[in-house]
């Protein structure tokens, strides 16, 4: 078992490695010249070589590979060149948006995607069961900001019951949560589908199993019986699960774009366009860290609730 | 099985529009018109007119064509290249099998749009680079499908017969492996072309994928988005098309993998 562990662990920290390593490679790709960027557009060519060599941008590709990653190892993830601040004090101004962005929708889409899944899956071929395969498929089909767009123009602008646009990040929970209902809404909804579609097929095929045929047929509770059957049911639903909530961090640009959240999404959007890379690089390492942390530790959690997995 | 017609049906009304709706259409989807500016939906323009007094059906009908080839193309692009590394990761094994399986494993570790988004500001906007982006972006499931499969056929008897009748190695893979699930293959790509439509569509609203004036359905409601209070037709219409035709090839996917299921 620690051998598992630790093997399963010395391949998350790989998968880091080379992860991070392409994030290196990517950055350099980008077009554009980071110094003449920052200098902007009334520097001299000397101006520009200073800056260069300020940077490190003069030194060989190896030695800014390893200035790299002794940056990443201490987590400092260097300056951003248009806010001119350390990139990690920007990343800590507008992850809370996020956050709290992500974990409403990933709630909501849990309570929706669950609940409908495994409604419909205790009573396949009922109405509801039939209303539940149809949300799926068209909460799948859905554009996620066309949909966003879609509920402001009926619940704020036909209705004025929600904000069209904006956060206060200054105001109190209760305006911040208001403020993020919709947007939240918009992201539940297609994930919801997807959990929705999995947790379903997971109980059917648990239901249909040999050994519920059995419990049932030997008297057991239904309360008895629903234990088993959500005992071999749950685990299988971790990972999909941990994908949707690790993909957050990131899958809110879109709708932050939508309802102009200032979140990490936004952050990201507008380095792309300033081409301000150190930001750039700064959100991906974040994202991707927080992305792969989260599916491993999905990953541990199934191994803890499925004692078959631990014999592999 | 009523999924499927509905599915085809869909598909079939989806690719007319795209093909030769524009003629049907007598306005350019390009060219400003500013004596319109803003026209309410009427028989003539059923969608209205934009910000700029074009069409906003032509603008849909002329963006379907863009989005469906993208999406169309980068699904054929992440299938050919999950296929070419698939086969040789399971038919070589060996070092080959493990450093594609590594190199996959690091794309995986992108939250998927992420991915996309880094690829497409690498590679600068275009038609192209979003096909490529995308491609690139939707092949590590191929690869991981089609290694699994193909594992798995060569476990079995007909694969020792063909070696021991002397058959070369492609000619196993090819010939008498890949036939056993290219249609499981065709059932996710439809699954695949309706998330590309939604991915290109969400870079191009965000201004990183097809650049205007070319119009994509992306780029479309991304233009409807700044007067969307003063013409919403122009956001609901060219949306409720590209949620069509997401439908039509999840509907698709959908009914064929219940045949695939049922027969085996």
């Amino acid at each position: 078992m620690l051998r598992f562990l630790l093997s399963q662990a010395l391949s998350v920290v790989i998968t880091m490695v080379v992860v991070l390593s392409l994030v290196f490679v990517a950055m350099r790709a980008l077009p554009g010249d980071a110094a003449a960027i920052l200098g902007g557009l009334d520097t001299t060519e000397a101006q520009v070589d200073a800056l260069r060599r300020q940077l490190g941008l003069d030194q060989s590709v190896a030695v800014q590979f390893g200035v790299y990653w002794s940056g990443v190892v201490r987590g400092d993830l260097g300056r951003s060149i248009r806010e001119r601040r350390p990139v990690a004090e920007v990343l800590r101004d507008r992850l809370p948006v996020t956050l709290a962005l992500a974990s409403f929708a990933f709630v909501l889409a849990l309570a929706i995607g669950l609940g409908l899944g495994l409604l419909a899956g205790r009573h396949p071929g009922s109405p509801l069961d039939n209303a539940t395969l149809g949300f799926t498929t068209i909460g799948l089909a859905l554009p996620e900001f066309w949909f966003g767009f879609l509920l402001i123009l009926i619940f704020a602008v036909q209705f004025g019951a929600f904000p069209v646009i904006g956060y206060p990040v200054a105001g109190d929970v209760g305006v911040r949560l208001w403020h993020l209902v919709l947007p939240a809404v918009t992201l539940a909804i297609p994930r919801a589908a997807q959990m929705a579609r999995l947790a379903r097929a997971r109980l059917l095929e648990e239901l249909g199993a040999d050994y519920t045929r059995t419990a049932r047929s030997k008297g057991l509770p239904a309360r008895r019986v629903t234990r088993h059957v959500a005992a071999n049911a749950f685990p299988g639903l971790l990972p999909l699960l941990a994908l949707e909530l690790g993909g957050l961090l990131t899958g809110t640009i879109v709708v932050e774009q939508v309802f102009g959240l200032p979140g990490l999404g936004l952050t990201l959007l507008g380095a792309i366009g300033a081409r301000d890379y150190p930001v750039v690089q700064g959100v991906t390492i974040l994202a991707v860290t927080i992305y792969i942390g989260v599916n491993w530790l999905a990953d541990l959690l199934q191994i803890a609730a499925d004692p078959r997995l631990r014999y592999e | 099985m009523t999924r499927v017609r509905l599915g085809v049906l869909l598909a079939v009304l989806i690719v007319l529009s795209a093909t030769i709706g524009p003629t049907l259409v007598p306005f350019d989807p390009i060219r400003p018109n500013y004596t319109l500016r803003y026209a309410p939906p009427s028989p003539e323009h059923m969608l209205g007119t934009d910000n700029l007094g074009r069409d906003v059906l032509a603008r849909s009908l002329a963006g379907g064509r863009v989005s469906l080839a993208i999406a169309g193309g980068a699904t054929v692009l992440a299938v050919l290249l999950g296929l070419l590394t698939g086969l040789s990761a399971a038919g070589l094994r060996g070092a080959v099998d493990v450093v594609l399986t590594r190199a996959f494993d690091a794309l995986l570790a992108f939250p998927g749009f992420l991915l996309v988004l880094l690829l497409v500001t690498i590679l600068g906007g275009g038609v192209w680079q979003t096909v490529l982006a995308l491609g690139v972006a939707g092949s590590p499931l191929y690869f991981r499908l089609v290694r699994a499969f193909t594992r798995s056929e060569l476990q079995r008897d007909y694969v020792l017969a063909g070696e021991a009748l002397g058959a070369s190695r492609p000619r196993l893979l090819f010939r008498h492996a890949l036939p056993n699930f290219v249609g499981a293959l065709a059932v996710q790509a439809a699954s695949t072309m309706a998330t590309f439509l939604l991915v290109e569509a969400s870079l191009s609203f965000l201004g990183l994928g097809v650049p205007l004036p070319t119009p994509s359905w992306g780029n479309v409601l991304q233009d409807a988005r700044s007067f969307l209070t003063r013409q919403p037709w122009a956001a609901v219409g060219p949306g409720l098309v590209l949620a069509s035709a997401a439908l039509a090839l999840q509907f698709l996917s959908d009914g064929f993998r219940d045949r695939l299921d049922h027969r085996v």
